[in-house]
Formats: C-alpha cells, sequence, structure tokens
C-alpha cells in the first residue's frame, strides 16, 4: 500500500473545499472496505484521501413524513439493515441488506460508499431502484438531488461529479399494498460476489386479482445496475400466470448484457436473469397477496 | 476395532483436549510473521510480468537510490557471487534463488530490495526497469509433453536430496522431467476379453492451499557465524541441508527454527524463501525478513492441474480386467516436489481395486505457469476424482449398484496391489460399509429425472473410495528427556502445524513413559537441537515420529527400571510405569514415585535422563520398467465418501446435504482429533469440489485474490457432516497407530460427482461442478 495522508474535515463545507484545493489528488474515504483492497493491491492510489466519517451528522436514519425515508451517506449498511424505521417502511431494504457481503464489512461500509463506488457487483442499488430512491450530493457549488436509475452510468462509473459528495439517499415510501422480494444467487461460495441480484416489487391492481405496478431492478450481472422500466407495461392489469413470469424473465434477459467472468458465462448470466426474474416477481406477487400461477 | 484392548492405555485412545488449544484461542502464541530481530529490514520480491523470457537487461539503480532502500540484488549479481550455488530444488536444482538470464512464469522472482520498512521495500520495487526478449509460452501440460515444443527447461540436475527420489532421472530435452511407468499383466489382452470397455477424459484444476499464515522467513547470522532462520516450514531438516548446499556452509553452522505454523496443508515444504532471506541476510548483514502478501502466496505453490486420460475394461460379470491410465501433471516452472508426487500419485493411479492387467504412464510436465507441488492428497485426489467417475459409469452400463460393485472389487487384506504389494491394514470395504451405512444408501441403479423436468430440486446419493501411501522410507529422530520430576521434555523437528501433533506426539510419549498428558511437552524444531526428521507431511508424523518417541521413551524407562529394580530388588522386566510411578507389576505397591528413581540415581536437583532413538522406515526398490515392488510403502490409509446432494435443476446449482467420510486411522491415539481431520480434509476437497480453481489465462492468473478466488465458508458447509473413525491396527503403528492428515481428501469430488449424475443424469469430468456446467449438461440432456 503506497503512503497517503489522511485529512479530517469538521464540516461538509470543509470537505468541499478540500475536494477542491486537492482535485485530483483526493479522494473520498467513508467506511474504506472497496478502496483498502484496491489500495493494498496497489492498483489505485491518491496522495490523499478525505475521512467522511470525520463530518459529523451524516449517518442519521429518519422518515419524513410526505417524502419517505432519509438515510444519511455515512449510515453503515449495519445501521441501515438494524434500523427499525427502515424495517417498517421499507422492508426489502433490510431483507437485502442482511445478505450483503458478512457482518464485519456491513459493520463498517457505508451506504453513501456503497452507491458512490459504482461496482456492479453491490446488492444494495437493486433495492434502491425498484423504491425510486434518489441520491442528494453537495459540493461547494451547491446541491444536486440525482434519480438513483440515472445514477448508475457505467462500470464504476456514477453520475457524481468529481467535486460532489454523496450526503444522503432518499427512499420514496413504497405504494400501498405493495410486496417486494429481493433474490441474491451466487454460483460459487455462498459468500462470494452475487452471481446477480434481483429485486422486485409488485402491487395488485384496484380490482385485485391482477398485477397493478411492477418494478424489476438487477445488479451484479451488467456493467452497471439497472431499472428494467419496460416489464412494468407488460405486467400491468394480467394475471401473474407462469407464462407471464416467463415472458417477463425472457424480456429482461433481451435487455441485460452481461458480463462473463468466473461466476458464468454470459449465456449462463442470462438464462440466470430468466428464472431470478420470475422467482423475485412470483415471489413479491405472493407477498402482495396476489396468487401466482 | 478391539474396544477392550483400548483399556489397556492410560493416554493413548483418549479424546483429550488439544495441548496447543487454550494458547491459540488466548491468541499467544508467536508465529514466523510475528517474529522480529532488532536492526531487524525487510525484503520485497520483483516478479516476472511475462510467461516465457529471456532477461536483456534489469536496471537496479533507480531503486537503489530510493528512500529507505539498503541494497537490491538481482539474478545477475547472483551468477558472479563466490562460494554460492544459487540454485535449488528437492528433486531437481531447476529454480534460482532470483531468476538468471530466463523467466518462466508470471510471478517468477527477478529482484529484491531489502529497506528498512516493508512498504518501502515495496515502493522501491517500481523503480526497477526489467527488459526481457519475449518467448514463446508453454502452456498445455499435453501439448508441452510432446516432442518438439518449447523447453522451459533447457537442462536439468537432480537434487539427491531423498532416498526415495534417488531412481529419478531427467529426460533428455523435454518438458515431462519425469514419467513413472508402471505395468503388471498384459493389458491389451485384458481388454480384447472385456465385455465392455470404457474410455474417458478427465480435468482437475490447479487450486490454492489457503493456508492463514502466508510464507514468511526471518534470517540472520549469529556473532560466531551459524546462518539462523525462522520460518514457518513443514521441513526445517531438509532447509538446513538445501541452505548449506547452496552457501558452502557446514550444518552446524545453520540453524532453522520453526514455531508454531499457521496451516501449511503441503505448501510450506522445501525451499521457499528461506534461501532468499539467507542470501539477503548475508549481503545487507542484518536481520532480514521477507513475508509473503496473499497474492504472492497465489504465485508461489500450488495444487497439481491434472488430464488424465482413464481406459477399464471389465467382465459382463463385473470383474476389472484391464486398467490403462495416462496422466498429465502441470508442475509448471519448477518441479518442486513434483516428481514424488507423481511417482506416489502414479502407482496409486489404477485405484483400490484387484485388477490383473495395469499400464500407467504418468508424467510430469513442465508448463510456464506457477509451480504446483504437494498439497493434502498428495495428487492422488485428483486420480481418484477420474477413477472413481469412471467407477459409477462403468456400474451404471452394467445395471449394477455402485456400491456393490466397488464392495465386490475393492482390495482386501493380503491382495496385490498394482505394484504387486501386499496389502496390509488397508480398511476400503469397512470404510465403505460404513459411508453406506451412514448416509442410508438405496441399493440399485441411479433414478434419472423425468425428461422434459425443468424446475424443482432433483436429490440422490453418490459414494467414491480411495487410497493412498506413505512416503517411504523415510526417516523420523526423537529425543526423550525427562526431567527428575517426572516432567518430559520431547525434542522432535514434527512441525505443528495445526493438525495436532503436539498433542498426539505427548499423548504416546506419556503412555510410553506412564506420565500424565501435561507432564509433557514437545518442544518445536530448531536443527541445533532436534534430530533429523524427513517431512511433516504425507499423513506420516503420527507413525513415524510417534515410533521415533516411543522408542527414545523406552529408553528412558529402561534407565529407570535399571534404578528402581536395585531399589526395589526386582528384575527390570517386572517393572512397569504408570501414574507416575515405577512398580512391580505383580504388586503395585511396591514401586517408586518417578522423582524418588531420580533421587536415587542422581541425588542431584535438575538431573535429566535422555533416550534418543531414529525410526526407519525400508522400500524394496521399485522396477524401473514396470513399477513392480515387493514392498513400495510402509502403510496405505484408505478412505471413502458417501454425499447427498440436491440439484437446483433451473440453475444447475449443488448443494451437499449430507457428506460422510470414513477413514481407517489404523488406531486412533486421539479418536477426536481423528475426526477432526477426516471432516477438514473433507471439507477442503469440499470447496475444491464445487467452485475452488485458480484461473489462467496465457500463464496470468486472473483470479490472485480471495475476492475472486473463492474458499469453502462456514455457511457452504453442509447441514450434516459426518467423519467416521475406522480402525484397523497396523502391526508395526505406534498403539496399531497410522496417519489421517489426508484420507479425507481422497474420494469427496468423485462422490459429489457421482450424487450429482445420480440426481440428474449429469456427468461432470471437468472439476469443478459449477453450477453452469451442471445446467449445461440438463439443457444438452433435454
Amino acid at each position: 500500500m503506497r503512503p497517503f495522508k489522511l485529512l479530517d474535515p469538521r464540516s461538509l463545507d470543509e470537505a468541499c473545499q478540500m475536494l477542491d484545493r486537492y482535485g485530483e489528488d483526493v479522494k473520498l474515504m467513508s467506511g474504506g472496505t472497496a478502496i483498502l483492497i484496491l489500495l493494498r493491491q496497489r492498483v489505485f492510489s491518491k496522495p490523499y484521501f478525505i475521512n467522511l466519517k470525520a463530518v459529523p451528522g451524516l449517518d442519521g436514519i429518519r422518515d419524513e413524513p410526505g417524502t419517505g425515508l432519509r438515510i444519511g451517506a455515512l449510515a453503515t449498511l449495519r445501521a441501515v439493515e438494524t434500523s427499525p424505521i427502515v424495517r417498517q417502511r421499507a422492508p426489502l431494504i433490510t431483507e437485502t441488506f442482511r445478505l450483503v457481503a458478512n457482518v464485519r464489512v456491513r459493520n463498517s461500509g457505508t451506504l453513501g460508499g456503497n452507491l458512490s463506488h459504482g461496482d456492479y457487483r453491490l446488492d444494495p442499488p437493486a433495492p434502491l431502484l425498484v423504491l425510486g430512491a434518489k441520491a442528494v450530493a453537495v459540493s461547494s457549488r451547491g446541491r444536486n438531488t440525482y434519480e438513483l436509475k440515472e445514477f448508475f452510468r457505467g462500470l464504476f462509473e456514477t453520475a457524481l461529479q468529481p467535486d460532489e459528495i454523496l450526503t444522503e439517499v432518499v427512499v420514496p415510501d413504497a405504494p400501498p399494498k405493495a410486496g417486494t422480494a429481493y433474490f441474491k444467487y451466487t454460483s460459487l461460495s455462498e459468500t462470494d460476489w452475487p452471481c446477480l441480484g434481483v429485486a422486485a416489487l409488485v402491487t395488485p391492481s384496484d380490482g385485485g386479482g391482477t398485477c397493478g405496478e411492477l418494478r424489476v431492478a438487477v445488479t451484479s450481472v451488467a456493467e452497471r445496475p439497472m431499472l428494467l422500466e419496460h416489464l412494468g407495461p407488460l405486467a400491468r392489469g394480467k394475471r401473474l400466470t407462469e407464462r407471464l413470469l416467463e415472458e417477463l424473465g425472457d424480456a429482461a434477459a433481451e435487455r441485460v448484457d452481461p458480463i462473463a467472468d468466473a461466476r458464468g458465462s454470459e449465456w449462463y448470466k442470462k438464462e440466470m436473469v430468466r428464472v431470478f426474474v420470475r422467482r423475485a416477481v412470483r415471489e413479491a406477487a405472493r407477498r402482495a397477496g396476489l396468487a401466482a400461477g | 476395532m478391539a474396544d477392550g484392548r483400548k483399556q489397556e492405555f492410560a493416554v493413548v485412545g483418549k479424546s483429550v483436549p488439544r495441548v496447543d488449544g487454550p494458547p491459540k484461542v488466548t491468541g499467544t502464541p508467536i508465529y514466523t510473521v510475528d517474529m522480529e530481530r532488532p536492526g531487524m529490514l525487510h525484503a520485497a520480491i520483483l516478479r516476472s510480468t511475462v510467461p516465457h523470457g529471456r532477461i536483456r537487461r534489469v536496471d537496479k539503480s533507480r531503486a537503489e537510490q530510493a528512500e529507505g532502500v539498503v541494497l537490491v540484488v538481482t539474478g545477475e549479481d547472483l551468477k558472479t557471487m563466490p562460494g554460492i550455488d544459487p540454485y535449488f530444488g528437492p528433486a531437481f536444482r531447476d529454480q534460482a534463488i532470483l531468476a538468471i538470464d530466463k523467466v518462466r512464469y508470471i510471478g517468477d522472482p527477478i529482484a529484491a530490495v531489502v529497506a528498512t520498512r516493508r512498504e518501502l521495500a515495496y515502493e522501491a520495487l517500481d523503480l526497477i526497469d526489467v527488459e526481457y526478449e519475449e518467448l514463446p509460452p508453454v502452456l498445455d501440460p499435453v501439448e508441452a509433453a510432446r516432442p518438439g515444443s518449447p523447453l522451459v527447461h533447457e537442462q536439468l540436475r537432480p537434487a539427491k536430496a531423498f532416498a526415495d527420489l534417488a531412481e529419478i532421472e531427467p529426460g533428455k530435452a523435454t518438458n515431462v522431467c519425469y514419467h513413472f511407468k508402471l505395468r503388471r499383466g498384459d493389458v491389451e489382452q485384458g481388454f480384447a476379453q472385456s465385455a465392455h470397455v470404457f474410455e474417458d477424459w478427465y480435468y482437475s484444476p490447479p487450486a490454492q492451499h489457503m493456508m492463514m499464515e502466508p510464507h514468511a522467513a526471518l534470517a540472520w547470522v549469529d556473532s560466531d557465524g551459524v546462518l539462523t532462520v525462522i520460518t514457518g516450514s513443514q521441513s526445517p531438516s531438509y532447509v538446513k541441508g538445501s541452505l548449506g548446499a547452496i552457501f558452502g556452509l557446514p550444518q552446524n553452522k545453520v540453524r532453522v527454527m520453526v514455531p508454531l505454523v499457521g496451516g501449511a496443508y503441503g505448501g510450506k515444504l522445501y525451499d521457499k524463501l528461506e534461501p532468499l532471506a539467507s542470501l539477503l541476510t548475508f549481503m545487507a548483514r542484518r536481520p532480514v525478513k521477507i513475508q509473503l502478501t496473499r497474492e504472492e502466496v497465489f504465485i508461489t505453490i500450488t495444487k497439481h492441474g491434472v488430464v488424465s486420460h482413464v481406459r477399464t475394461g471389465v467382465s459382463q460379470d463385473g470383474k476389472i480386467l484391464a486398467r490403462k491410465v495416462e496422466v498429465y501433471w502441470d508442475t509448471g516452472a519448477y518441479a518442486d516436489i513434483a516428481p514424488r508426487v507423481v511417482h506416489k500419485s502414479g502407482y496409486t493411479s489404477a485405484g483400490a481395486y484387484r485388477v490383473p492387467n495395469i499400464w500407467i504412464d504418468s508424467y510430469c510436465v513442465y508448463t510456464n505457469k506457477p509451480p504446483a507441488g504437494a498439497f493434502r492428497g498428495f495428487g492422488v485426489p485428483q486420480v481418484v476424482w477420474a477413477l472413481e467417475s469412471q467407477m459409477d459409469m462403468i456400474a451404471e452400463k452394467l445395471g449394477r449398484d455402485p456400491l456393490q460393485f466397488r464392495l465386490e472389487n475393492v482390495l482386501l487384506e493380503g491382495d496385490l496391489f498394482a505394484t504387486g504389494t501386499p496389502v496390509h491394514s488397508a480398511g476400503l470395504k469397512e470404510s465403505l460399509e460404513a459411508v453406506a451405512r451412514e448416509i442410508k444408501w438405496e441399493p440399485g441403479v441411479r433414478k434419472a429425472v423425468k425428461p422434459g423436468t425443468k424446475s424443482g430440486v432433483a436429490r440422490a446419493k453418490g459414494v467414491a473410495c480411495g487410497i493412498k501411501a506413505v512416503i517411504t522410507p523415510s526417516i523420523s529422530g526423537a529425543i526423550v528427556v525427562m526431567n527428575n520430576d517426572a516432567s518430559v521434555n520431547v525434542l522432535t523437528s514434527t512441525v505443528e502445524m495445526g493438525q495436532g501433533s503436539d498433542t498426539a506426539l505427548s499423548q504416546i510419549a506419556a503412555e510410553e513413559l506412564g506420565v500424565r498428558l501435561q507432564d509433557v511437552r514437545v518442544m518445536h524444531p530448531d536443527t541445533a537441537v532436534t534430530p533429523y526428521d524427513t517431512i511433516t507431511a504425507g499423513s506420516r508424523s503420527t507413525y513415524h515420529m510417534g515410533n521415533a518417541i516411543r522408542l527414545a521413551a523406552q529408553e528412558v524407562k529402561r534407565q529407570l527400571f535399571e534404578t528402581a529394580s536395585d531399589r526395589l530388588e526386582v528384575d527390570p522386566d517386572q517393572l512397569v510405569a504408570r501414574d507416575g510411578r515405577i512398580f512391580v507389576a505383580e504388586a503395585p505397591t511396591r514401586g517408586l514415585p518417578i522423582p524418588e528413581v531420580f533421587q536415587a540415581r542422581f541425588g542431584a536437583r535438575g538431573a535429566t535422563l535422555q533416550g534418543q532413538a531414529v525410526f526407519k522406515t525400508y522400500a524394496a526398490p521399485m522396477d524401473h520398467e514396470t513399477g513392480q515392488s515387493e514392498k513400495v510403502t510402509e502403510y496405505w490409509f484408505p478412505g471413502a465418501t458417501a454425499a447427498e446432494v440436491e440439484v437446483d435443476l433451473e440453475t444447475g446449482k449443488v448443494r451437499v446435504v449430507k457428506l460422510v467420510e470414513a477413514c481407517d486411522v489404523g488406531r486412533a491415539i486421539n479418536p477426536h482429533h481423528c475426526e477432526q481431520q477426516i471432516i477438514g480434509s473433507a471439507l477442503i476437497s469440499l470447496g475444491q469440489t464445487l467452485f475452488e480453481q485458480m484461473i489462467l489465462e496465457n500463464g496470468e492468473l486472473l483470479n490472485p485474490t480471495l475476492l475472486d478466488y473463492k474458499v469453502l465458508t462456514l455457511k457452504d458447509v453442509p447441514e450434516s457432516a459426518v467423519p467416521i473413525v475406522i480402525e484397523v491396527p497396523h502391526k508395526d503403528g505406534p498403539f496399531g497407530a497410522k496417519g489421517v492428515g489426508e484420507t479425507g481428501t481422497l474420494s469427496v469430488s468423485a462422490a459429489i460427482g457421482n450424487a450429482v449424475y445420480r440426481a440428474t443424469g449429469v456427468r461432470v469430468k471437468e472439476l469443478p461442478i459449477t453450477p453452469e456446467k451442471v445446467l449445461r449438461g440438463l439443457r444438452a440432456g433435454q
């Protein structure tokens, strides 16, 4: 690991100034779970890091009526996972976060770090995408809000500008009666990065019996986590039969361009998109009180 | 399994807790990685970035000027150093301390930087410029074995380090550095008489030992000129000899010490960092420590990737008539101990069955990849994977139950092994029967998944068995020192690396001397003090060192009896030692506590009695052309596995629901520890069966971190994992004991592969059995 200097800002303003001052020579660090590995492997280095943990007040989790959940970027994955408010307002987040890596990583890694890293192999983006989350960033230029579905741009690439700091994630309330589910699939060891992850949200139609809204996001399979918006119209107003689930799986696989690696070839991962979109939607529908099939 | 006889023993046969348990769980032991010396410097290694090439130029001038750097040394420097023979290796002296003229794999050490801090040493590596003339890389072991392939090594020099490798001669102008041959009966006639002949290729990928403590060595030269090395090595005696040969030092001027070792599994044998650490300390005139990163461990030593072709002929009534096996061992850039792996696994390549006609060719092949060496199981798991997968294919074709088919053919006491050696204490049948009972085996042929079934879960059971032989000949020396308070120090070069040798050897010494377990302390290797031992590997320590300690303890006891017999006025052979006393067997109240015997003999506080012994085993030399020998090994260790799996038919993912492993240990010195060894080795194999593999492309390792090279974790352990200790006592073993460190690795992969086939009809022949391979098989079958 190359030597570096850790800067401790006492406020968000100071952190923004540090970003402006050091420019290319500095990078933000929060939980450090991803960046320390890259430093240790000597594939990445910077002379300076800004220790965001030094900034107070960025790790709050609260429910704001009318807006939704407001989760500070410095909240650890474990804090989000175990938060009673999160469990009550967005059980899908709780369900997903408890599957991330292991408890040591979750105790250190933060929500903001997780999203800003832009690594395609992460679980948290999937539930946040189906819940329509927004990412709030600040810089010395001001404040900026990104729709999460537009936040992930490519491999390790996000919409964040170099001078911006992700400060908060806002998660709107799920539609009434929504059923949600997250399926993480590991093709190697249980503790491996996911081969893919699928989050689904289903609401029953007003009349009941058929599907109202359907939202599906896939992660860990292509260059970036994706909200598959073309699936919703295919299911709206229809009964979620096995045949429709199969069509949804196929439609999802068509839109996904998998990265082949040790966890599976492109062919295999496409097949798994089919399987796990079916499973996730089926389970979300069940939880929404809709009988599948 | 004589339970009645066990009662004779006070300490042996009891599941006493590990003697190193409390210190280890409280974090107090000091491992090599923790060691420091005043004035210590740190070294880092620059490694080749090309798989095969000539070194045109290495420019170290910028690195020499870097902050904290004390010295930089290259292979070129080695050429001109007086009095140094810079090559090492246990089979061939084929590896230079730092690459000279040529690099042979991505990761081959080219230069070393010594600096005041470890980070500075690594930092300075970037300042060394290397120019290569790239050569065509040799990557496929089967291709590499063909005449005309580019050569990895232009010439070879046998090391003559071990008696069992004395016969090994290098081939000329070929990458095949060793070719093992076995010929028995007339294999072609056997095939001609066979009703069915089966022929298949199998593959087992290179894998990692994944010991927790990485390789590390700390070397310095004492004020009296003794080269001293602390290292986490499984073979301190060998390292002493090897350093002597490299640096031209008398053996009493080399001192190798091994503290507790944080896991090894075969990955810390022979020369690893010790020659380089020694060279650097001579040059820097200060203590030098080298410790590898995990990424470096990946490219330092591996488990052999193996390609094998198995041809088997059987009669209609299920007798195996002929077997021809061709095995290619991808040994990478340096042979390390591979010729011994190929030899040992070579002669067991026809399996654990009665086969009258056998033909084996086993090739040890250099390639431009990270070196492969010993790995728990020593090559046998790779050949068992092939043989035992095919056994099920044969059984199915014959319409036979795979368990029954094995039981009818398996080697029994007195049967002749492929080498012509009679088999003794080989509880194969017992092991197979035990796992079948535990898994509730249902006889019959496979029930296939109904065609067209695309979802749900298929469930089935599979079995397999294997046999391995212990390295023979080999040598273990021990010194037993008894203090006048009846406490005991055992001096041995056996390395405690987590396998429990401190405990098992303490039990043997305590039993023989009639003292309590807590009275015995097994000292760790220090070659200035502890006697020669071949290696701590190959499941040999309990038997060999156990025997040496037992003999040495008997010598101590003889002296105790000598004095006690004077005082008690009885013949020494009427005496026994038990519970810290020497007493008359027929009249137990007539006796003396051991301290009183010492008082009578010496009358001095602090007096000691010593006994020493060397235990050696012998093998009858094998015929070069046929591999036949009256006695090829000192003992066999057989094992069997049964597995029950569930396969998700939509994803192909295999979940092992239950894993049962039975191993014949001869006699369990410590039954609980035997169970732990059995299940521990079975679980290592489970990971290698389902997902572990080193993925190489053009000689480059694509998954050199624990993020991408997946090992088994607790979450992957089956709900039920059952070890079974089988005891078929060995006539010459200490209290009947053999070894158990590797037996559980032999047949796990094949048992799981067979279970997957019985569940799905998909036969995977290339490990690991990934979900994708199973799903492709399922799709192909639909």
